[in-house]
């Protein structure tokens, strides 16, 4: 199977912004114009979060993200404050493919991951964890890393699969802006204790860093911001690197 | 001659806002079908999918679309995309045992692979009986995000190889297509096949 590479936008509407460690908030673009740059540079799919919409307890921002599909002829993933059926449905009529979720279903109501499964397909339900490390677990956070759940990562991502959860998106609040490389054991743990996809986030700094993710912990997908917000290389020479270190990836 | 290509619009679940967009792209023109009397006034359909079998049946049923749909499939050019592709079917095994449009004699059943479900990402078609619909997409690679998959032996057009696994990524019987995948999410290769079914 060919490795999805993903551009990651996190937005504080209307800017797409980089945290380190999820703070510390720095301006990158627009939406819009990076959604749009990342889709002209090969990416198989983009996925936005709104960042602060669960923090701030306010209502998803659909124009922003209607605007930013528009650009779009890959797979949108959008996700950020989202509580209701009624939102996945909202979502999906402005032209979002999957949706991400988090805080609500760790916090408040777990069902939701099974309702909008049934309703829309497992496909089109992505639980986004963020994992924290200690020292002999890895905790589930919520609120764009903020707040404890108590959780353990990998029970909760076998809980999701079980509720028909079609993906994962796993962020790790320790490597995430630090470009130092992922969280590789992370990583491999999650991806062999669920029968879903699992696409990793948070980490890489380098082309070597995203080769040694795929060959360690095989996921079926790569979410990249920094690398690519900075300039630093665009999709198209992430994927010329991997296809010549013998990693599959489309074209 | 006119050539306006009708979406039916069933239910919460249908993603009508990225195939239209990616029919327009290709230079068709959409109006959105919510009820029967719409049908008639269109020269082609596509049948969009997003969200479950029974639920797409069952939307399709409260709409009043399910028996005009069924007629109007075999008389007018008519696309199926994923889910909607599924629904041509006889039967779909997805949350109990549902009735299809019976369009097309298969089933649709859970895909058994030794690999990770649903099946998501770009994937390559073999072309295995060449068509219209996929005239120059021979080698191309398209965005394929199901769990499910539809059992025939009588209508293949392309098969698609995952982890080891074939199964059927396209169907045709006279003028009904089937694709299991997304073109309207597949790049450039998904706007040409758009534009292939414009020229019908």
């Amino acid at each position: 199977m060919r490795t999805r590479i993903i551009a990651k936008l996190d937005v504080k509407p209307p800017f797409v912004v980089k945290p380190v460690h999820f703070e510390g908030l720095r301006k990158m673009g627009l939406p819009t114009e990076l959604a749009k740059k990342y889709y002209e540079q090969g990416a198989d799919e983009v996925m936005y979060i709104d960042i602060v919409a669960s923090l701030y307890q306010r209502e998803i921002l659909f124009d922003e993200i209607e605007k930013t599909a528009n650009e779009l002829f890959i797979p949108f993933g959008v996700g950020g404050g989202v509580k209701t059926i009624d939102d996945f449905s909202k979502l999906f009529h402005v032209g979002a493919d999957k949706v991400i979720l988090n805080t609500f279903a760790v916090q408040d109501n777990p069902d939701i991951i099974n309702q909008a499964a049934q309703i829309f397909g497992n496909q089109a339900v992505v639980i986004n964890i963020e994992a924290k490390k200690w020292e002999h677990w890895y905790e589930c956070y919520t609120d764009c890393g903020r707040i404890q759940s108590g959780k353990d990562v990998i029970e909760w991502a076998k809980e999701v699969e079980q509720r028909g959860a079609g993906e994962i998106l796993l962020q790790c609040v320790d490597t995430d802006g630090r470009q130092r490389g992922f969280d590789i054991e992370l990583a491999k743990r999650v991806v062999e204790s669920v029968n879903i996809p699992v696409v990793v986030a948070s980490g890489a700094g380098s082309l070597e860093d995203i080769k040694e993710l795929i060959e360690y912990a095989k996921p079926s997908g790569v979410a990249i911001a920094s690398l690519l917000h900075y300039d630093k290389f665009t999709i198209k020479d992430i994927k010329e690197y991997l296809g010549l270190n013998g990693i599959e990836v489309s074209k | 001659m006119s050539n306006i290509i009708g979406l039916i619009n069933y239910g919460i679940a249908g993603n009508i806002h990225s195939i239209k967009k990616a029919i327009e792209k290709a230079g068709g023109v959409v109006k959105v079908i919510n009820t029967k009397e719409e049908l008639e006034s269109v020269e082609k359909l596509v049948i969009p999918g997003v969200g479950s079998f029974k639920d797409a049946m069952q939307e399709l049923q409260k709409s009043g679309l399910l028996d005009a749909l069924k007629i109007a499939a075999t008389t007018k050019p008519t696309l199926g995309i994923c889910l909607g592709m599924q629904i041509l079917s006889t039967l779909g095994f997805e949350y109990g045992k549902t009735k299809g449009l019976a369009l097309i004699n298969a089933e649709v059943k859970p895909m058994i692979v030794d690999a990770k479900v649903p099946h998501m990402g770009f994937n390559k078609i073999d072309v295995v009986k060449s068509n219209r619909l996929l005239n120059g997409l021979e080698n191309e690679e398209f965005y394929f995000m199901h769990s499910y998959e539809v059992v025939n032996y009588t209508n293949i057009v392309a098969l698609t190889e995952y982890e080891g696994h074939k199964f059927v990524s396209s169907l045709q019987q006279n003028n009904l297509y089937g694709v299991q995948f997304h073109p309207e999410k597949s790049r450039e290769a998904g706007i040409k096949l758009f534009k292939n079914f414009i020229e019908l």
